[in-house]
């Protein structure tokens, strides 16, 4: 057995792009070595901001060999009716150096042919890599490149090195002027000059002279580890959220942590601009006291040990700069009337084709009058209608074109210090919550019924532009918006169906244009409940873990969509999996839709029945109904299954002694009538006929 | 260190690397990037290493001289190198350490920043490099310039002056550094950053700077039309330093802003081409 070491060095690569890269290397060089095929086992990887680095501990020296069939002519043509060889056949044998009896048969779907066997040996694995490393390498994708050099290859960033060893020696290539060899780079700053390594034990021991950490296991446990321990020195919480964390994990190949203070009077801003021009403008995490209010502290992560308290002194003056230009934006933006700003919203294009975002607002004044008394929140409404109005007057904020971010919550802000009433300032801040499915949960009503309006009129506005989506290109963020009213819906036990609000967000748009055709409405119409009911299905097997089957069941085949009714049952069937209620109703269900079958929906005509089962059933039936409804209203769904299995005896009695497909017609009519009721009732809940038990 | 001991040094380094040490642009720019000695020469065949040192205007950046480390007027230390060195980035460490930054104890991290400048038409990959927190300079290859794809490629550094002297002498401000030969910053400045803040945000009549953007747009069009792509790209730089004092002043919606900016463009591609075929005519001779 033999290994290979690939490191692949680079210039500093953007961490958004890393992982993706690591993916694709990964990826390739098994899907490759398997397609070859050359036997290995174990392929490591591990990637910093400056290096990917492959290690396969073992792997074969050679690829394995191939039994390879070669198909000669027909048998109808090698042999002439004596059985003798044709001169194809001679022709064959002669340019395959092979003799008449070590030709075999070969069978075909067009016949049989005359063909031979032969053994291809494997190639060395080291060519076979020399070949594959510049294919793999020209064939990785990223979402910016640029040229560097003569060669004019475009990649990510500039190559520094590619290291390949097979057992311990070079194997020998070139990639976008590149050569490979057996060099890798230390750390940027505290290691000069390439590295010569001649194995990975040695590659690894370097590397950590030359102070790389290259497991990003190890990155992030030194980073989580020295985050606790400055929490509990000084009796602090640090809230690393994934996207920071990973940016420290991957942009430091020597993380250390340093932590400093700043001036308490900026604590005077409101603490969502402090902590967002700490994160995004300077990578620095706010810290919060034990009463977990904003301390004037933060802390850092740099890629050398700060012995000489530099970094820390440099960031202390930093960030003082930036919060003097976070304070000269909140200045300088409450200088202007913030409720005047909604004139410029005119200037401000929402989406080509989708007017600008003053009449977005216009449409989601609409939309919220119409959510605050579906939702029984009439109270709400005249605030929730002026936070519409004005949600969008931040995007002209100075503060808001310089950190896109903190949309809406500038928004809150602003409106805040007028002195509105919270319910409207609370409404702007939050409308952008949440961002998808698994974000944390939103507390404030009317933000998300704000949320609501603005996602659904952006669904159907994009929709309706034609913008297509599809799981791995989604622009505008359809998707993302629609799990956040999933999320919403769910979040406020908000049992409201949907489609009204669909068709309203629709009538906004298309009253304003030409095509107005009952026909393109429609089609809008089944684009959008199409979105929602992919984005449901997904998001319930997905996120919340509910059985494929299940989830089949609740949406059965129903057209509207009361979003959060559909996870209510979802929820209520889960609790009673691998129950006896749930195989009863299973059975039952399946049973009723093999009568029923494609028969024509009639009505019980009670005049009709003959035989007691019948009429008993009957009865029982129809209070039976009676209470499914009322326990229904009040969302008892399994109480509401409980009722109808109720009436189990009395159905096992009717298919016991009643036949249903009787030779009269009325009679088969009518009792094909019950089952259809009984039918119904159940898919009140769902259609357990879906379920797999 | 002063201010200008920070310039001579870099214009030290740098010529001894074997550049040209231009003068800076003698018309207002919005960085270094914008001259001619980085527009044109970018383009083209020709090899190319040139270092100056550009005074360059951002009118929106003004803070009336209250704000620690951003200012209307800043001085950038502009450095080409055609076609791109090997050892790029250890020049610029390098050049770090000539002005006697130990970056073995300095935070320096090279983070993604890719530069555009939409009205030229140019654009690169690269970082901002960040040193201890402070960006101090722009790091970017060139892909484009006036729409045209540059080979070979060219290495830009641009060092942010006041920004890399605050960090060499760890002041709070940069109106705390010395400029040299006793005199300070502040006394340079800050008067002149007050002014020019109240007129680019409060007093700069906007119907005048429209009359004169059209004036130097139609200027620019008449000399590139009689192939004077020189004095013509003058007269874009004057247009996009009036479009920025508009824009500071928020006279320009963000419809019109579009609109200005496929002009500049339109007409910055227009005089990188004709100089390209300039260039080229003269090398074939």
């Amino acid at each position: 057995m033999s290994d290979f070491l690939f490191e692949l060095g680079v210039e500093e690569v953007p961490v958004s792009e890393i992982k993706s890269v690591m993916e694709q290397l990964k990826g390739k060089f098994q899907a490759k070595l398997k397609e070859i095929p050359v036997e290995f086992k174990g392929l490591e990887t591990a990637a910093t901001n400056r290096r990917f680095m492959i290690y396969i501990g073992s792997i074969d020296e050679k690829g394995s060999d191939i039994e390879e069939q070669v198909k000669g002519p027909g048998k109808t043509i090698a042999f002439d009716p004596e059985g003798e060889p044709t001169l194809a056949l001679l022709k064959f044998i002669e340019l395959h150096q092979v003799k008449l009896e070590d030709l075999i048969e070969i069978k075909t779907p067009k016949g049989l042919y005359v063909g031979l066997a032969r053994k291809l040996e494997g190639k060395k694995t080291v060519d076979i890599l020399k070949a594959i490393i510049p294919q793999i390498l020209k064939e990785l994708t990223f979402s910016k490149t640029m040229v560097w050099n003569k060669s004019r290859v475009p990649f990510v960033r500039p190559i520094k090195n590619l290291l390949a060893l097979f057992d311990n020696r070079v194997i020998d290539f070139e990639f976008a002027g590149t050569k490979s060899s057996n060099q890798t780079r230390g750390h940027a700053l505290l290691s000069e000059n390439f590295i010569k390594v001649s194995s990975f034990k040695e590659y690894c021991e370097l590397l950590y002279r030359n102070f790389v950490i290259i497991s990003e296991d190890e990155r992030k446990k030194k980073i989580v580890d020295e985050i606790v321990e400055v929490e509990e020195e000084f009796s602090i919480h640090i809230k690393p959220d994934n996207k920071i964390l990973e940016n420290y994990i991957y942009s430091n190949e020597y993380p250390v942590l340093f932590s400093g203070e700043f001036d308490s009077r900026y604590l005077e801003l409101p603490a969502e601009i402090i902590s967002t021009f700490m994160i995004n403008e300077k990578k620095l995490l706010p810290v919060f006291d034990k009463d977990n209010k904003l301390a004037n502290l933060f802390i850092g992560i740099s890629n050398i040990p700060d012995e000489n308290k530099h970094v820390v002194s440099g960031n202390e003056r930093v960030i003082q700069a930036t919060f003097e230009d976070a304070r000269f934006f909140w200045e300088q933006d409450r200088k202007d009337d913030f409720f005047s700003l909604r004139e410029s919203l005119k200037n401000v294009v929402f989406h080509e084709g989708l007017g600008t975002y003053y009449e977005k607002t216009e449409r989601l004044v609409v939309l919220v009058d119409y959510l605050a008394k579906e939702t029984h929140n009439q109270t709400l409404a005249d605030d929730l209608m002026q936070a519409a109005l004005h949600c969008k007057n931040d995007l002209v904020t100075r503060m808001v074109r310089e950190f896109p971010s903190l949309q809406g919550i500038m928004g809150g802000l602003y409106i805040k210090e007028t002195g509105q009433a919270e319910e409207t300032w609370k409404a702007v801040y939050w409308h952008y919550e949440p961002k998808g499915v698994t974000e944390v949960r939103l507390e404030h009503t009317g933000g998300g019924l704000l949320s609501l309006a603005d996602k659904i009129d952006s669904i159907v506005g994009f929709l309706h532009r034609g913008v297509q989506i599809s799981s791995s290109r989604d622009p505008y963020g359809i998707r993302r918006d629609a799990a956040g009213i999933i999320k919403i819906l769910k979040d406020f036990k908000l049992d409201i169906d949907i489609s009204p609000l669909i068709d309203l967000a629709i009538s906004q748009y298309l009253a304003s244009t030409l095509h107005k055709t009952d026909k393109a409405r429609e089609e809008l119409k089944d684009k959008v409940g199409d979105l929602f009911v992919s984005r449901i299905e997904n998001i319930f097997k997905e996120s919340l873990h509910f059985r494929y089957d299940i989830v089949n069941a609740v949406l059965g085949t129903t057209r509207t969509l009361p979003i959060y009714i559909l996870y209510l049952k979802a929820f209520e069937i889960s609790r009673i999996v691998k129950s006896d209620s749930l195989r009863h109703l299973v059975a039952l269900h399946k049973r009723l839709k093999n009568i029923i079958k494609e028969a024509p929906t009639t009505e019980v005509i009670p005049e009709y029945f003959v035989d007691k089962e019948e009429t008993i059933l009957y009865d029982i039936f129809k209070q039976t109904l009676l209470k499914v409804e009322i326990l229904i209203s009040d969302f008892q769904y399994l109480d509401a299954c409980t009722e109808i299995l109720e009436m189990k005896p009395m159905i096992d009695n009717f298919f016991e002694k009643v036949l249903v497909m009787a030779e009269d017609p009325k009679l088969r009519e009518n009792r094909l009538a019950l089952l259809q009721s009984l039918d119904r009732l159940l898919l009140t809940v769902a259609d357990f006929s879906l379920i797999i038990e | 260190m002063s201010l200008q001991n920070v310039i001579l040094k870099l214009q030290e380094y740098w010529a001894d690397n074997g550049c040209y040490i231009a003068s800076g642009y003698d018309g207002e720019v919005g960085a270094g990037t914008m001259t001619p000695d980085t527009f044109f020469r970018v383009l083209g065949k020709k090899s190319w290493k040139v270092a100056y040192w550009q005074p360059s205007r951002r009118p929106d950046d003004g803070r009336y001289a209250e704000n620690p480390n951003r200012v209307q007027k800043h001085n950038q230390f502009q450095v080409i190198l055609k076609p791109i060195p090997k050892n790029g980035q250890a020049l610029y460490l390098r050049s770090l350490q000539y002005l006697g930054v130990d970056i073995r104890s300095h935070d320096i991290k090279f983070d993604e920043d890719n530069w555009a400048s939409p009205s030229l038409g140019a654009w690169g990959v690269g970082w901002q490099v960040m040193c201890d927190g402070l960006e101090i300079t722009q790091f970017t290859y060139f892909q484009q310039a006036g729409g045209i794809d540059l080979e070979p490629n060219s290495l830009e550094i641009t060092y942010g002056v006041e920004r890399l002297a605050a960090f060499l002498d760890a002041k709070l401000s940069i109106y705390e550094l010395e400029w040299g030969g006793n005199t300070s910053y502040s006394d340079l400045k800050t008067e002149e950053e007050k002014q020019f803040s109240i007129y680019n945000f409060e007093v700069a009549d906007v119907e005048f700077l429209r009359k004169i953007y059209l004036m130097y747009q139609e200027e620019a069009k008449r000399l590139a039309e009689a192939n004077l792509y020189l004095p013509a790209f003058d007269y874009v730089l004057k247009c996009s330093h009036t479009f920025n004092i508009l824009d500071a002043r928020k006279a320009i919606s963000v419809a019109e802003r579009n609109l200005f900016m496929a002009n500049m463009r339109n007409l910055s591609g227009t005089i990188a081409r004709k100089y390209v075929k300039d260039v080229d005519k003269q090398e074939e001779s």
